[in-house]
């Protein structure tokens, strides 16, 4: 597998502010690496440096093997997806697809050629002619991102592509991005806030928060072993306490097993004893919170997700045992 | 018909009726068929037409005035412009500062901009009054194109000047293609209000005027100062036939709207 980009030791630095403090990064050739954390973690900043939109304060970006820091975007040959889809307004939905390829003197039949070929890529060959303020969230979206796939770019980057789109639309789009990519293969980078959106889409995810890289991986190995606080509390480990021996632990709500008669979990895994101070209804689940004292000494407030029976017993107030299997605690690093 | 506001709706007719029935009575009296500016007319005719038309000061006047507006406003244009990119897209300190002596001259009063401009180019500099007044009407239209264009290069989203470069576009290339097309209503509305602006200005007129460089609305102040016969009405009828003409065409091109709404944001 070879290398499409790469960040060495990039930072950038608005007056006191490091918004990316020297961070490494490899993004993997064909495949699609999301770049995933909460918002000011520096991950639309680190696309911009990459896209050529702002230049690094230290670092090199190397793209295709060739030291690109300091080349305009306009040299680098990447497509990009803006937030905002960033459509030209005066020109048509063909002649937006068309401007990159017009720009690198592409002859107009041939042209012609690929601006259909793309939307019909994105399943927009029909609207060829309008302009796109006619055209719905969604259809403005696949425009942007046949805008971008139409100049053949060495990397695809898409700006939180997702965020301005509706629930349901959201979802179908993710599968859609996948689609063109495994159809393209295009090198995706792709930034996002929403860890199941990234969770579903990766083939390589990068956690970022404040700047810096907390963890990189493929989403299961990232998902099931955590390598702190910060990205298991990011991808919704509710549960965090202290072993006996200190190790720092991780338990996701679903993991954690609330009993009022016989105790929970398993004698090699975690039991703790505790009093229930609230049961949320969810309709499938109950969220169950339980205030308990872990090995350290330590007081704990526990989320349980638990399976609604119909015959719910518990109830606030009541001294319960919360437990999980050893297989079910995820040991952290710090 | 329940009027819903009465006071208001009241003093919103008075106030029509305030500047618009004075228009009526000269645009009246430009059709009289007698000599003196009196109403009701005496009779109907287009005399005063034909005599404003064929009176070479008035045309002589005119042709100035057109040639210093539209000079002017070209002028104003390829100042303003890249001033309002530089402020609105640039990275230069003190913006605020920048964009106030650009609007300093709605504010500072003519006579002084006047008088300065005598003192120190037609006297210090020995500029000639054409070039002084063209220097003095660019200045006072600097306003309009740095507000007006400002408004619509503030609505464009600066992703899109991104995207071009993006796809391959340089700078240049990109504000040609993308920038400026999309600043073009606001521009247009930029030139309008300040070829009217100069058109019709008569303080900085008045006091940088020469003999050989006159205005129209100076030449018509000073015809009246002299004769008062219907000939003015006429030259003034067909002035507002012109703007009205003008209105329109930015009715429909633009929008009063979007013009006007240019000034207040």
């Amino acid at each position: 597998m070879s290398i499409a980009a790469e960040f060495s030791g990039v930072s950038q630095v608005f007056g006191d502010f490091t918004a990316v403090d020297s961070i490494d990064l490899a993004i993997t050739e064909g495949k699609l690496t999301t770049l995933l954390g909460p918002s000011g973690c520096g991950k639309t900043t680190s696309l911009r440096m990459l896209a050529g939109y702002s230049a690094p304060s230290s670092g090199t970006i190397t793209i295709a093997g060739v030291d690109s820091t300091r080349t305009p975007p306009e040299k680098r040959g990447l497509g990009m997806v803006f937030q905002s889809y960033a459509l030209f307004p005066h020109m048509s939905v063909a002649e937006n697809v068309g401007y990159g390829l017009k720009l690198r003197r592409v002859p107009a039949a041939e042209r012609q050629k690929t601006v259909m070929e793309t939307l019909d890529l994105v399943g927009l060959a029909h609207l060829a002619g309008s302009k796109p303020k006619k055209l719905s969230g969604g259809q403005q979206q696949r425009v942007a991102l046949a805008r971008a796939i139409a100049i053949k770019p060495k990397l695809l980057l898409l700006d939180e592509p997702l965020s301005n789109l509706d629930a349901r639309l959201r979802v179908q789009m993710r599968a859609e991005i996948r689609r063109i990519q495994s159809e393209t293969g295009l090198t995706v980078v792709l930034v996002t806030h929403d860890q199941d959106e990234a969770l579903e889409m990766s083939d390589d995810m990068v956690l970022m928060r404040a700047g810096r890289i907390m963890q990189q991986g493929s989403p299961q190995d990232v998902f099931r072993s955590p390598a702190n606080r910060f990205v298991a509390d990011f991808l919704g480990y509710e549960n965090f306490v202290t072993a006996a021996d200190g190790r720092a632990i991780a338990i996701r709500p679903e993991h954690l097993e609330v009993s009022a008669a016989t105790p929970a979990g398993s004698a090699d895994g975690l039991r703790l004893t505790g009093t229930i101070t609230d049961v949320a209804f969810r309709g499938v689940d109950l969220l169950v919170t339980v205030d308990a004292v872990d090995d350290s000494g330590a007081s704990v407030r526990l989320l349980s997700d638990v399976r609604s029976t119909g015959v719910d017993t518990l109830a606030v107030g009541d001294t319960v045992t919360v437990g999980a299997a050893r297989g079910r605690l995820v040991a952290l690093a710090d | 018909m329940k009027v819903r506001r009465p006071v208001a709706s009241a003093l919103a007719v008075a106030g029509y009726i305030v500047m618009i029935v004075p228009i009526l009575f000269v645009v009246a009296t430009a059709f009289t068929g007698g000599e003196t500016l009196r109403f009701p007319p005496e009779g109907v005719s287009l005399r005063w037409f034909e005599a404003a038309l064929s009176y070479e000061p008035f045309i002589g006047a005119l042709v100035s005035s057109l040639q210093l507006a539209v000079l002017a406003t070209v002028l104003a244009l390829l100042v303003g412009v890249p001033v309002t990119l530089a402020i609105h897209r640039g990275h230069i300190p003190g913006k605020g500062l920048v964009e106030g002596l650009f609007l300093s001259p709605l504010i500072v009063p003519e006579l002084v901009v006047g008088l300065a401009l005598y003192q120190q180019l037609m006297i210090g500099l020995r500029l000639d009054n054409f070039e002084t007044l063209l220097i003095g009407h660019t200045v006072l239209m600097l306003p309009y194109a740095v507000r007006v264009t400002g408004a619509s290069l503030a609505l464009a989203d600066p992703a899109l000047e991104e995207a071009a470069r993006g796809l391959g576009a340089s700078p240049l290339r990109a504000f040609f293609t993308v920038t400026l097309p999309l600043l073009r209503p606001g521009i247009f509305s930029a030139a309008l209000l300040s070829f009217v602006t100069s058109f019709n200005n008569v303080p900085l007129s008045l006091l940088l005027q020469s003999r050989d460089f006159r205005t129209l609305p100076v030449t018509m102040l000073d015809y009246v100062q002299q004769s008062y016969d219907p000939m003015v009405a006429a030259m003034a009828t067909l002035i507002l036939a012109a703007t009205i003409v003008v209105a329109v065409i930015a009715e429909r091109t633009v929008g009063f709207a979007k013009i006007f709404g240019g000034i207040n944001r």
